[in-house]
């Protein structure tokens, strides 16, 4: 009798094998999970995480992992909060914030952290330590979008740290070559639909300290000429700038969104 | 004692089929005893770490708070959902034929798969009812959230101008879009099949050991190797006889998609009927298998 | 047609691995004739029980089968007309009087009105009107015994079978059920009880059957039973001293003599004893 029911459960169980295979086959296509349980990553999150994970709950240990990572962040710990978000986005690569943040912390928080550490010697030796921050931040975007290339997020992200952080990273100004690269970025996010309206007027910006002012003129004439009725954006602003550049730029009055008034 | 007293209708029937009726009538007796034991303390307690975590988050941004709270409290369903199914199921037929309730209802007409049955639909309720009592829960803290930052955030933008406002308008609107995400139902509708499932493991457990331990050590044991059948099959793949003997064991990594749903992914409802479609076919053979075990049993 | 029959009804329990069998009924052949108080004897660990769980099909036969109404046991429908009370019953602690007969009464199909009605006639009957919306983790082992008989009554079946239906049941409790199951038979129900209170069940028992380590040692009608055949009472009324004085010279002219003028009667208990010390197979006959 129960050896009838053993078989049967056999049974069924290679039935639903292909079943079983479709869900898994799937799951890996829209990259499910992340990484598996290897021998490192059990000793880089302990035993009690790696349970844990065991048990299905990455997106838990991985917050686990995060919210400590801010707990060394207060203590100024930055390597090992950097370690724990390297871990983080190991078990979760599909989570933006995780990359967003990330970086944030990196480029912003750590890379303050190294410039104003007063075991620097000298200030050369503090900016080196920053830029090396950023650089580790711009490495760490990279992969991000390597893992979610089919969002605007980590190409604003970049964009975002081109723009505020990496543009400052040069000896010689005006720098333009770090916008260049911000406005590469910022126009990829700016090509996807669910973008929010400060996308495109970073990328405005971020044209325009590249050296490229038609272009950014261009990007404001764009957003302009968008429904007003059915988009939101700040007019106001798009409006601002557009004078500001036919100005600038010396548009002739008849081709002007804002010709002047004539005297 | 009246004479008239005896005198009561009696049955002409002289058939007894299936009758779904006796099943839901044990199903509710059943959920009826798990109500009234204490079971609902456990989910005051639950209730307790909710809402705890909101303001344990409290520091945090507003995208790194919902990850968690998302993250923790499906974690927390999840597994109290395991528990109950398993625990709960683990003494149903065992405290039966222990109280000797089992004779009195046994002899009466009821067949013996009515009554296996209507014991696992009354497991199946209590999940059902634990699950919408936390999801309330969650939904309330979730609920509680949002008002806070909505509120941090129109404060923020007081004396800005009209501009400004819009764009507050937005944020509220992207926040109240990101909390009221129904996605999370089907996070909620694969926990409860993957539950069914552990729950007629236990309930198959049950019909041939009286041992309550047993019956609780025994379904943990299947659902951490099929939880790790994923692993297995990733990282020893090519071992077929090895596989054979795993594939007795429902994979349960394949119900975890809440993490997946908390960072924004797209998952299909075909996914998820494919996964329920999935515990559904196991939950069947595993009741029936009960049933072959339990339709001979002593009592 | 016979309420209950079984044939060569044997039972042996597994105790499982390396254990062996335990042989609790062997060969049993009973008949239940509709309409009858029938009387299950025996001292504990005779197989009373064994044989109401086989009849039930609680427990399956491992040889012989059994019928009520000529239906095989093995059925589900055989248990359409048959009203069950298990020995010392236990019923779910948290569900009132009145909550449970309707648990019940629903299980055999019945609802709305009429259960409620009839809900309201059995805990009148059983006498527990006043604690029907107290649960069960409140109530006597008396009260539950009167519970588990409304509980057996609620679908008016036409087969009774109790299993020890008095124990722990205070006399006037005891007097009540008993006058309860006379009045049942004389519906037309049957009725098989098992008991070892045998003063009890003289009163009430058209027959009994005595088990004795799983066998039927002695069965018969309680009447003829309890007569002692080798002796003759002679009833006579309003009969003049010169008369007794010549029926005994012509009692002692055949050779008989006259024991004594009263009561020929033994007890059923006297008769109990004897039965069990006549059986005296070995306890290894078991295994
Ligand atoms: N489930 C079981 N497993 C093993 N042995 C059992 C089981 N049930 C009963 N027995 C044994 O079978 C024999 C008959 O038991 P049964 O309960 O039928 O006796 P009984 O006549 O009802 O006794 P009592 O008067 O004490 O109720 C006993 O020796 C008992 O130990
Ligand atoms: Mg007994």
């Amino acid at each position: 009798m129960k050896l009838l029911v053993v078989i049967v459960l056999f049974g069924i169980g290679f039935a639903l094998l292909p079943l079983e295979n479709a869900l898994r086959t799937e799951r890996l296509q829209m990259k499910y999970g992340g990484a598996h349980v290897t021998f490192q990553l059990r000793e880089a999150i302990g035993q009690n995480l790696a349970i844990a994970l065991l048990a299905g709950m990455r997106g838990i240990v991985a917050d686990f992992l995060w919210i400590q990572g801010h707990g060394f962040w207060e203590k100024r710990e930055w390597l090992r909060q950097y370690r724990n978000i390297e871990v983080a986005v190991t078990l979760q690569p599909q989570s933006i914030m995780f990359w967003d943040l990330g970086q944030w912390h990196m480029a912003w928080n750590i890379g303050y952290g190294a410039f104003s550490d007063p075991k620097n010697r000298t200030k050369a030796e503090a900016i080196k330590r920053e830029r090396e921050w950023h650089e580790k931040a711009r490495q760490f975007i990279l992969r991000g979008i390597e893992n979610i290339p089919n969002r605007y997020e980590l190409y604003f992200t970049m964009g975002w740290l081109y723009f505020e952080k990496l543009s400052k990273d040069c000896d010689d100004p005006p720098c333009s070559e770090a916008f260049c690269k911000s406005a590469d970025y910022l126009a990829m996010a700016t090509s996807y639909p669910d973008a929010p309206q400060f996308v495109p007027r970073l990328y405005a910006r971020a044209l325009e300290k590249c050296g490229d002012l038609k272009a950014a003129y261009e990007e404001w004439k764009r957003l302009w000429r968008l429904d007003h009725s059915t988009t939101e954006q700040a007019w106001s602003i798009i409006e601002r700038e557009i004078r500001r550049l036919e100005d600038y730029l010396q548009i002739p009055n008849q081709q002007r969104v804002f010709p002047q008034p004539t005297p | 004692m009246t004479e008239s007293a005896i005198a009561a209708p009696s049955m002409s029937r002289e058939r007894v089929g299936f009758s779904a009726h006796r099943v839901s009538v044990i199903a509710v007796n059943t959920l009826t005893e798990a109500v009234r034991q204490k079971v609902f303390i456990l989910f005051l307690l639950i209730g307790l770490v909710f809402i705890a975590l909101a303001v344990f988050f409290a520091q945090f941004t507003f995208g790194e708070q919902m990850k968690f709270i998302k993250d923790t409290c499906l974690g927390v369903i999840s597994v109290i959902t395991t528990l109950i199914a398993i625990v709960g199921t683990a003494q149903l037929l065992p405290s039966e034929v222990e109280n000797r309730t089992i004779y009195t209802i046994l002899a009466k007409p009821v067949r013996r798969f009515e009554f296996l049955l209507g014991k696992f639909c009354g497991s199946l309720l209590l999940l059902l009812l634990s699950m919408a009592a936390m999801c309330i829960l969650f939904a309330a803290v979730l609920w509680i959230k949002e008002q806070g930052m909505i509120r941090e955030l129109s404060q923020s933008y007081v004396g800005e101008s009209p501009a400004a406002h819009v764009e507050a308008q937005k944020q509220i609107e992207q926040i109240q879009t990101e909390v009221l995400d129904v996605e999370l139902v089907k996070a909620l509708v694969a926990d409860l099949a993957k539950a069914t499932l552990i729950a007629s493991v236990t309930l198959l457990v049950s019909t041939f050991s009286t041992s309550l331990v047993f019956n609780v050590v025994v379904p943990f044991m299947v659902y951490v190797v099929g939880m790790l059948r994923g692993t297995a099959a990733e990282m020893w793949g090519a071992h077929r006889l090895f596989m054979a003997v795993l594939a007795v064991f429902p994979d349960f990594g394949l119900f975890s998609i809440a993490d997946e749903i908390n960072l924004g992914k797209v998952v299909p409802w075909g996914h998820i009927g494919q996964i329920v479609t999935y515990g559904v076919a196991r939950t069947l053979v595993i009741v029936v298998a009960a049933h072959l075990v339990f339709s001979r049993r002593e009592i | 047609m016979d309420a209950i029959r079984t044939e060569q009804l044997t039972k042996k329990y597994d105790l499982g691995w390396r254990k062996g069998k335990l042989l609790a009924l062997e060969k049993l052949n009973l008949r239940v004739r509709e309409g009858e108080v029938y009387g299950l004897l025996g001292p504990n660990g005779s197989g009373k029980s064994t044989t109401l769980k086989l009849v039930l099909d609680l427990v399956v036969p491992t040889e012989g089968s059994a019928w009520i109404f000529d239906v095989p046991c093995s059925k589900v429908v055989s248990r359409l007309h048959v009203g069950f009370l298990p020995e010392n019953p236990y019923f779910y602690r948290y569900l009132t009087g009145a909550e449970t007969l309707e648990f019940y009464g629903k299980l055999c199909g019945m609802r709305g009105a009429t259960l409620k009605k009839r809900i309201e006639e059995l805990l009148d009957l059983v006498g527990l009107t006043r604690a029907r919306h107290r649960r069960l983790a409140g109530y006597s082992k008396g009260m539950l015994q009167r519970i588990g008989l409304a509980q057996a009554l609620i679908h008016d079946p036409k087969l009774l079978l109790l299993d020890e239906p008095t124990a722990g049941v205070d006399p006037i409790g005891s007097k009540d059920i008993r006058d309860l199951i006379l009045r049942l038979k004389g519906m037309g129900k049957t009725v098989l009880l098992s008991s070892h209170l045998l003063a009890q069940v003289q009163d009430i028992c058209d027959r009994i059957g005595v088990l004795n380590r799983g066998q039927m040692i002695l069965e018969g009608d309680v009447q003829t039973l309890i007569s002692d055949q080798r002796r003759l009472s002679i009833t006579v009324q309003d009969l003049p001293e010169a008369a007794r004085a010549r029926v005994e010279e012509a009692v002692r002219a055949t050779g008989a003599s006259i024991v004594s003028v009263g009561h020929p009667q033994t007890t059923l208990e006297a008769l109990f004893l004897e039965a069990l010390r006549k059986d005296q197979r070995r306890e290894g006959e078991h295994d």
